[in-house]
């Protein structure tokens, strides 16, 4: 609404040619007042909506915000800078002309008017703003260099001062200076050489490249070196053959003008330089050639038929960097050649040359293989699959390897399939005995790999760092995520590898991982990792912390960081300051007096879990409410640390993420399955999400599990509280969510008696899921959340023990 | 007797010249000891700024081909440091200067090594062209396109070799990219990607911009600590109070100075885009703000800045926590997209490099490039280009405003505040 206003006035106020007065009747002060409140602005249309007022209140609201200032060393001067400095650059926007006059003759006034030193310096330096700029650039240059003075110049020996004079005479003469331009080229002083074509660099055209070339006969062989690679630079193709002349040369001009040929391309260079490969000059050729932009595949192909000896190998590397597929025939013969040397070249050319059909061939020639080239006709047989489909790769490499005098040559091949058919493989062969599988599987992304990783952590702490690349890569849910680096960490002894799990869990910003990093904090191996990982975190995430854990844990990473005396962990302890300034503090919950008087107990009121036994990583505090990541299985549950027979349990909940699944167990030991062996478990879920279609009516949220149905309700948004009472008295259960009673169940009556089956069977017929709940008479005991996964919150938790009150 | 050498030679008028006789590509392939370089063919340098970065590992060299001979700071802890450092690491004794111009004239000095602040940076590459040095200057290039035209100018007339210091579109993997410039570069020659390409440089596709460069505001006045001559450390810049934030390490943060992270790591991630790109003849037209309204001596954060040249590519910035989100293209073309790790919408894209012509060399070689007076791979041209980017981002996070540029005049077109930031005013008798 506010905004709407501003826009309309500030409308209002280009509409009007004369705007002396505020539209709302403010003063100048008002004006003054209202826009410091606003600074500095955080977006285009606030800060237009703010200078608009202030400009149209100029130039009076100017002088009133300079009189503001105060010396620096008296206070705080940030606000009226935001505000005067704002108000010049709106009045300099082309598109605010009309108010330009009065906030530069309000600077003026200020500047006039202000003693201190500084503070007139600022609103000078605003007012140099509104100056009309006049750009004296090339003014200055002719004022600084007159003709004479290059003459001068130009005879002196100083190297600096003869380059100076060459471009004087360009810029003063123009295309006159051509021949001072080419007697320079005579000069036995390299940068006076290369300066002269530089200088004239804009002015040349084939006219004056004719001339340079007229004159290169009689240069020193270091000026043509110069010549020539200038030409290439150019790219002057119109003195091709001048280039080409030199090729043979050797030396420095040789290697200049073969540089310079690749870079002017074109197929008669390219042809002239292939003619040299295999000749002295090879390196340097077949360097040239391969950026020259010429396609020489069949040119190289062919000449690779029948080549011996050196040319061989260099026609092989060439095939091979220029990815030349239609060699790949040839280099394959070659491969097999009795000269070493060219077989070992032909190995190492393949993979550049190879495609899918030639993957029966590489695989023979590698099966058969001598260690010593191994390598390189493994990594062309990679090549050979690397376009196919992994499942394509799978079968290929599989049905070979049945067929291999090496199987385990291929592993790494399979490996790269990555699939899971791959990784069962593999494992097979890695239980069997084989390191060369595990090697394999370590390198394989799919996530099947990473419990075997795990598994062989004790022995090679490198297998960490790649499980922990694994999980990364596959791995998106973050609890989950956090998980698993946490079970990384209990296998990483190495401090290179408990590094790479923290360094890993840093990126996670979920409480769980701030609190692990938070507990290496004291560990000098891994101090600078975790407080890196906990700044970045809370950085990320703050809001969703635990006001205490933040404080403690960031405070100690600031302490850190303060301690190391760099300038750059200065700004890290500075960053969090900042952050732990903006954290909001957590609100403790208290009874409500009729709660207190009926003699309600707290079981969490934000602050900690000490009432609480069971998984306290799987359910963490985090700003006032129970944060649950703990996934499926019976121990990750948190119970109450006493035991109940009748009692109201109340809480809140909260939905995070669509689909989760949590429950309550009722009068339960510890450690078992509460739906079965407690009394029974009430579900919490979120049974609106598409994912339970198919639910089964006992599985809705507030039902008995198993036992009684409740009345499907409909969930609230995602990220809201929903309160929730547990009634259990005797044998009745009643639930009641947002006031309303969705379940008022008596379990013995739903199964007319019958908790386990009458025939002593697994099949119960009494029960809706028609199994056995041995516990469901209990007489008491704990009460517990029971995790399925994360995405949830509790809070507010309190109980009333109704057998104290009798 | 190092002295009576350089004198001798210079004196003969042979200059740079005595350096040539030894033909390129020479180095390496000499037959024996591949280290020894004769005495004539040494070539020696100073270092200007022992902070931190003149200081870091591999930028405090000395070595056969280029010994290191003198050190320069105004800060007298920075200079004992660096004195320390030489002696342990080199076993050498260095001359100390004070003031960069009794360096810059030592002529036992070939190179000048800039390691200052960027407020410097303008004013010693001139001074040190227009003394007959070569220059190896730290990125950005200068912290006004003003100064970079004068850099420019002075680098040619001298007949100068310029190596503006970051390596990307010629070394090394592109930070988070995980992958060299290379590849792309011929990716994007051969046209695969169609044309014209939005380049995204991101958090998402590997960069940060490192906000933590930021300044404060209500700097409270400090006594000056005896070891920096505070005035010499600011040189051409405003005089303001003294506070140790402004100055080493966390001067970064103060438009005077600097320019933020956009000012510090600008032109490491700009300058690979516009080699790329085929644009190191070229300027945008047009420079987008969108960030918070900026203080007049603290640099703060800014959300994206777009660049679009007259054909249509656009290089996109994305500031820290700002970044698109999802699965971000690195260059995005009309035909194909290219992400981090050089994971690319066209099929086998490895392949297909393979058989593109590979880039034209670059000359990389510095101390070869000095001896053989060749530009360097990054020089006064290409640097001024993209360190002009840098600054025409920086100048439209200053006014919070659009721009456009005028390739030709090298200003913006009709609007004299940005205009004048082209050009600042330096303050006493310092000029360029």
């Amino acid at each position: 609404m506010r905004k709407t206003i501003f826009s309309i006035l500030t409308a209002l106020a280009f509409c009007c040619s004369v705007f002396a007065q505020d539209a709302r009747q403010r003063t100048v002060e008002t004006i003054v007042q209202d826009v410091l409140a606003a600074m500095p602005a955080q977006n285009n249309s606030d800060y237009c909506a703010q200078m608009a007022d202030l400009a149209q209140a100029a130039p009076a609201s100017v002088e009133k915000l300079a009189s503001m200032l105060k010396p620096a060393d008296a206070g705080a001067n940030n606000l009226v800078e935001y505000a005067i400095s704002g108000v010049t650059r709106y009045a300099t926007d082309p598109a605010n002309e009309a108010v330009k006059a009065n906030v530069k003759a309000g600077l003026e006034n200020a500047a006039a008017a202000c003693r201190d030193k500084y503070n007139k310096q600022f609103l000078e330096a605003q007012l140099r703003l509104m100056t009309p700029y006049e750009d004296t650039f090339d003014e200055r240059l002719r004022a600084t260099y007159p003709l004479e003075e290059a003459k001068a110049l130009a005879k002196s020996d100083e190297s600096k001062d003869q380059c100076k004079a060459l471009w004087l005479y360009v810029e003063d003469m123009g295309e006159k200076s051509e021949k001072k331009i080419l007697s320079a080229l005579r000069s036995d002083d390299r940068a006076v050489r290369t300066t002269a074509l530089l200088a004239y660099e804009d002015l040349a055209d084939d006219d004056f490249y004719a001339k340079v070339a007229k004159m290169y006969r009689k240069l020193s062989p270091e000026a043509k070196a110069d010549v020539l690679y200038w030409l290439g630079e150019k790219d002057v193709h119109s003195q091709l053959d001048l280039v080409l002349s030199a090729l043979n040369a050797g030396g420095e001009l040789g290697a200049n003008a073969i540089e310079a040929a690749g870079r002017l391309g074109g197929r008669k260079a390219a042809e002239t330089l292939f003619a040299m490969v295999g000749g002295r000059y090879t390196d340097e050729v077949v360097e040239a050639l391969k950026y020259i932009d010429v396609d020489l595949s069949d040119m190289v192909a062919e000449a690779l038929d029948g080549a011996e000896g050196r040319r061989c190998e260099a026609l092989l590397a060439l095939a091979s960097a220029k990815a030349n597929k239609k060699a790949a025939p040839v280099v394959l013969l070659h491969a097999v050649s009795n000269d070493k040397d060219v077989a070992e070249a032909a190995a190492a050319a393949l993979a550049g040359v190879v495609s899918p059909a030639d993957f029966e061939a590489v695989a023979l020639l590698y099966d058969k293989s001598l260690l010593k080239n191994a390598e390189d006709l493994e990594k062309a047989l990679m090549v050979t699959i690397s376009p196919l489909s992994d499942e394509a790769k799978f079968n290929k490499v599989r049905t070979y390897i049945d067929k291999a005098r090496n199987p385990e040559r291929f592993y790494n091949a399979l490996a790269a399939a990555g699939t899971d058919e791959a990784v069962a493989y593999l494992n097979e062969k890695y239980e069997a005995g084989s390191s060369k599988a595990l090697d394999a599987l370590s390198t394989i992304r799919n996530i099947k790999v990473a419990p075997v990783l795990l598994g062989v952590a004790d022995r090679n702490q490198d297998y960490i760092k790649r499980f922990v690349d694994i999980v990364d890569a596959n791995v998106t849910d973050l609890g989950r995520k956090c998980e698993d680096y946490c079970q990384a960490l209990e296998k990483a002894k190495s401090p290179e590898a408990l590094n790479y799990v923290l360094e890993a869990l840093g990126w996670v910003p979920v409480q769980r991982a701030f609190v692990v990093l938070g507990g290496y904090l004291d560990n000098p191996a891994a101090v600078r990792t975790a407080a890196e990982g906990v700044k970045r975190i809370a950085a990320k995430n703050a809001a969703e912390l635990d006001y205490f854990q933040l404080n403690e844990i960031l405070g100690k990473a600031a302490e850190y960081y303060e301690g190391t005396g760099n300038a750059d962990d200065g700004y890290a302890a500075d960053e969090i300051k900042t952050i732990l300034e903006n954290a909001v503090p957590v609100e403790i919950f208290q009874l409500s007096d009729e709660e207190k008087k009926q003699g309600f107990e707290v079981l969490f009121d934000g602050t900690d879990l000490s009432k609480w036994v069971g998984d306290k990583v799987g359910y963490q505090v985090v700003n006032g409410c129970i944060d649950v990541t703990a996934s499926y299985g019976n121990a990750r549950n948190l119970y109450t640390e006493k035991e109940y027979t009748d009692f109201v349990f109340r809480f809140e909940f909260c939905f995070l993420k669509e689909g989760v699944n949590n429950g309550v167990g009722i009068r339960t030991p510890m450690g078992v399955d509460a739906a079965y062996h407690g009394m029974c478990e009430v579900q919490v879920l979120d049974h609106d999400a598409p994912i339970y279609a198919d639910l089964r009516p006992y599985q809705v949220h507030g039902s008995v599990y198993g036992i009684v149905p409740a009345k499907r309700i409909v969930h609230k948004p995602l990220g809201e509280w929903s309160t929730m009472e547990i009634r259990v008295v005797g044998d009745k259960v009643k639930v009641t969510v947002n006031g309303e009673v969705i379940n008022d169940a008596d379990v013995r009556k739903a199964t007319q008696g019958h908790n386990v089956a009458p025939d002593g069977g697994d099949h119960n017929p009494y029960t809706v899921d028609g199994r056995n709940h041995p516990g469901m008479f209990n007489k008491k005991g704990h009460v517990g959340f029971l995790g399925h996964g994360s995405g949830l919150k509790y809070r507010n938790v309190r109980i009333l023990d109704l057998s104290v009150r009798k | 007797m190092d002295n009576s050498r350089r004198s001798f030679l210079k004196k003969a008028g042979l200059g740079a010249a005595a350096f040539t006789i030894l033909p390129r590509n020479v180095f390496g392939k000499m037959g024996g000891d591949n280290n020894f370089v004769a005495p004539s063919d040494q070539l020696t340098k100073g270092l200007i700024g022992c902070g931190g970065i003149g200081r870091s590992s591999n930028h405090f060299t000395s070595d056969q081909r280029c010994r290191l001979v003198a050190l320069c700071d105004v800060d007298s802890s920075h200079l004992a440091k660096a004195r320390e450092l030489a002696k342990t690491k080199f076993n050498e004794t260095m001359t100390e200067y004070h003031d960069f111009r009794d360096l810059i004239h030592d002529p036992n000095v070939d190179i000048v090594h800039i390691a200052t602040p960027p407020h410097w940076h303008g004013l010693m590459s001139v001074e040190a062209a227009n003394a007959g040095k070569d220059i190896f200057c730290e990125k950005p290039m200068t912290r006004t396109i003003g100064e970079g035209k004068r850099v420019r100018e002075a680098v040619k007339r001298n007949g100068r070799i310029f190596r503006l210091n970051t390596w990307f579109r010629f070394k090394d993997t592109f930070y988070g990219l995980g992958t060299t410039v290379e590849p792309l570069k011929k990716l994007v020659d051969s046209g695969l990607l169609g044309w014209p390409l939005t380049v995204r440089i991101s958090g998402a596709t590997g960069f940060a911009w490192k906000f933590f460069w930021t300044g404060k505001e209500n700097l409270v006045p400090q006594p000056i600590p005896a070891e920096l001559d505070y005035d010499m450390w600011l040189g051409p810049a405003p005089y303001k109070p003294y506070n140790r934030h402004r100055t080493h390490d966390t001067f970064r943060g103060y438009w005077d100075y600097d320019g933020g992270g956009l000012g510090d790591m600008g032109q490491h991630y700009i300058d690979p885009v516009q080699y790329i790109l085929g644009k190191d003849n070229d300027y945008p037209i047009k420079v987008e703000i969108d960030a918070p309204q900026q203080h007049p001596d603290a640099i703060g954060i800014w959300r994206t800045i777009t660049y679009t040249y007259a054909d249509g590519c656009k290089i996109i910035l994305e500031g820290e926590g700002f970044e698109s989100q999802g699965k971000v293209p690195y260059i995005e073309g009309p035909l194909g997209k290219v992400f981090k790790g050089f994971e690319c919408t066209i099929p086998n894209v490895q392949e297909v490099i393979n058989e593109l012509p590979d880039p034209e060399p670059q000359n990389t070689d510095w101390i070869d490039c000095v001896h053989n007076r060749r530009k360097f791979a990054l020089n006064e041209d290409n640097g001024f280009h993209s360190c002009t980017i840098v600054n025409m981002g920086i100048c439209a996070h200053r006014l919070g405003r659009t721009l456009h540029f005028d390739p030709k005049t090298k200003l913006f077109i009709n609007d004299d505040a940005a205009n004048q930031l082209i050009d600042q005013p330096m303050r006493g008798n310092w000029k360029i």
